[in-house]
């Protein structure tokens, strides 16, 4: 019998992984989303974590608690630099400028020497696991719900309504941007890191366009009234690959179409609780 | 609560009857995870195509260990981590005692670890990276690595058209196309050639004329492209725009060796010289059978990728006869003593689990719209 559980454990350990990654890029969605700005950097930043933290593991063989923070911290740096000017633009403009920044990224791990080019970093150690994935899942979910019952979560609200009316009540829009962008990214470099030290190797292909339209796809398809909404998106978007594996041919057909009808008949999500409800009825984190 | 565990007992021992009873005829089953849909998936495809041509055969002259030899194909959509789930789906899941595939060298470095950390041998048909095997030690590949045959190539255009001087190009975000460049650089400096500009471009790009230029105005003897089928063909064709003259040939990797760049390039692809470890027009009395059989199948001609399957089928398949048990330790030492002669030429590993034997390398040229053996 353990060793039916041993083979099950194995068997689902990178989906499980997966999980509880995307959910973490799901939110890290989510924090612009829900002011109402549509940034395509996530994936950026989230090779900025995997790269920055491989590196540190790789040749420096450094502590993973602090790989983590680095992975956090440079991602954060990085959004305030291009935050300041990029935040004055807004709806298309701001996603085209931020798919730039992936672009750019991506170019430069092509080329540098540093990050092994095309041929990615392999060999990364598995230092990553259930208690570093769900335990930051967790704790970013719990900050969500306190931030999104606070003064700050109704000024979020009022931005994603109307920036205009929000920023006449006195709500400081561009720093209320800044640092919505600021977190989005330490989010996504977390999950880059957590990526890369559960798969073992990373390439710059791994994050580029298709990896940030996928990360926006979580929050469309869940969601943005509430911070679970964007996790179940990418929950039901990371399944639905694997549960479909015994069609075969047929998989990424019924795959799309699955999301396609979602898209028609939910087109706010498929959890489209506010946030009030939900914070008031749910003790128990799902 | 007791009745319903009764139950279960009598239900599972009547399974372990029935499974004893069926014991004999239940296929030796290994896994393959291969791109079977996606961009990619003409890889992939072709792959399959050769290892159920193989399987075929296999199973016609009695399988292996006395029962049926089967694969569970799994997809991996050219993704990282679909390509791990599948990985461990097989040998989590389904518990096969071998893995055939990942199509991509990138695939390989992510799903290798896991192999090596459970001890189920892994054996590439396409992977071509430096790198690979260096993976962990249950890690095989039965492609003949860029490293061995770009130099023949090379070396032979030195020595039949006087190469001197060369441009090189490369596509700079892929491992494969990257790599060859590595091994191109590497054997232009052993020979001796010089190099006059080295360009790169992008596996989607389908403008090459800034590049192709500047290669033009340093006048070189030959250009050295290290690039897949779509760009392949889209230099090829910007060439022919340019007006590069034709006695500048380009020499490829392994990836221009495909009978699709002149289905695109059409006679602009003439003169385009290759290495390749397989060639449709080998004369040998295996590699005719293969082609025919092939052909019959699937009603369209085999690419190398579907060769390089078809063999290793076949040397997994003596690799289990072998190891007398489908256990993947007893395979893994099995497969490291294979000897096979097959469509690709005489095989065998090294100790470092890579292919040892280069002497089925042919250069080859194309001719209108036909690939064929350079003299």
């Amino acid at each position: 019998m353990p060793e039916f559980i041993d083979d099950f454990l194995f068997t689902y350990q990178t989906l499980v992984y997966s999980l509880g990654i995307n959910g973490l890029l799901a939110l890290s969605m989510y924090v612009v989303l829900a002011l109402g700005q549509l940034s395509l950097g996530q994936a950026a930043f989230m090779g900025m974590g995997a790269y920055v933290s491989a590196l540190l593991t790789v040749k420096i063989g450094a502590p993973f608690l602090l790989v983590l923070l680095a992975a956090m911290l440079v991602p954060a740096l990085a959004a305030l630099i291009v935050g300041a000017p990029t935040l004055r633009l807004s709806g298309v403009y701001l996603a085209l400028a931020t798919i730039g920044l992936g672009e750019v990224q991506r170019i430069f791990f092509l080329n540098s020497e540093l990050t092994g080019g095309a041929l990615g970093l392999s060999g990364i150690p598995m230092k990553g696991g259930l208690v570093s994935i769900y335990g930051s899942l967790g704790l970013a979910l719990v900050a969500f719900i306190f931030v999104a019952r606070s003064k700050i979560g109704r000024a979020m609200e009022a931005m994603r309504e109307d920036e205009l009316a929000a920023g006449a009540l006195g709500v400081d829009l561009p720093a209320y941007k800044l640092a919505a962008l600021v977190v989005s990214a330490m989010l996504a470099g977390l999950a880059g890191a957590l990526n890369a030290h559960v798969t073992s190797f990373i390439s710059p292909e791994d994050y580029g366009f298709h990896a940030a339209v996928s990360i926006l796809s979580y929050a469309l398809l869940g969601g943005i009234g509430s911070p679970f909404a964007p996790v179940l998106g990418a929950f039901i978007l990371t399944l639905l690959p694997e549960v479909l594996r015994s069609l075969a041919d047929f998989r990424g057909v019924v795959n799309g179409a699955i999301i396609v009808l979602v898209v028609i008949f939910m087109p706010r999500g498929l959890m489209t609780w506010r946030m009030g409800r939900i914070g008031a009825s749910t003790r128990r984190p799902s | 609560m007791i009745t319903r565990r009764l139950a279960l007992a009598a239900a599972s021992f009547a399974a372990m009857i029935y499974a004893g009873a069926a014991a004999a005829q239940t296929p030796v089953t290994i896994g393959a995870i291969e791109i079977l849909t996606g961009p990619n998936n003409k890889y992939g495809i072709a792959i399959k195509n050769g290892f159920d041509l193989a399987l075929d055969e296999v199973n016609k002259a009695g399988g292996v260990l006395g029962a049926p030899l089967a694969i569970a194909y799994e997809d991996s959509a050219g993704n990282k981590d679909q390509a791990l789930n599948a990985a461990r789906q097989l040998i989590g899941g389904k518990k096969v005692p071998l893995i055939l595939g990942p199509t991509l060298s990138n695939e390989m470095f992510a799903v290798g670890p896991i192999a090596v950390e459970r001890k189920i041998p892994i054996v590439g048909t396409s992977t071509t990276a430096n790198g690979i095997t260096a993976i962990g030690p249950y890690v095989f590949r039965t492609s003949l690595p860029e490293a061995d045959v770009v130099p023949v190539t090379l070396r032979t255009a030195k020595e039949k058209l006087g190469v001197k001087k060369v441009a090189v190009m490369y596509g700079n975000d892929d491992a494969f196309t990257k790599s060859g460049y590595d091994v191109m650089k590497a054997a232009l400096e052993k020979l001796g050639i010089e190099t006059l500009t080295t360009e790169t471009f992008g596996g989607k790009d389908t403008d090459f004329s800034a590049q192709l230029t500047k290669i033009k105005s340093l006048n070189p003897d030959a250009i050295v492209v290290s690039a897949l089928v779509e760009a392949g063909a889209g230099i090829l064709l910007a060439k022919k725009a340019l007006g590069i003259p034709d006695s500048v040939r380009v020499i490829g990797g392994n990836g221009l060796n495909s009978p699709q760049v002149p289905t695109v390039a059409r006679e602009a692809a003439d003169g385009t010289l290759v290495g390749s470890p397989w060639f449709i027009d080998k004369p040998d009395a295996a590699n005719q059978k293969f082609v025919a059989a092939y052909k019959a199948k699937y009603n369209m001609d085999p690419d190398q990728f579907a060769a390089q399957a078809y063999d290793t089928l076949f040397i997994v398949a003596q690799a289990i006869k072998d190891a007398g048990a489908a256990n993947p330790e007893k395979i893994r030492d099995a497969l490291g003593k294979v000897k096979h002669n097959g469509v690709m030429g005489p095989f065998s590993f090294t100790p470092d689990r890579d292919p040892a034997d280069t002497s089925g390398v042919v250069v080859i040229e194309m001719k209108g719209g036909k690939f064929q053996i350079f003299k």
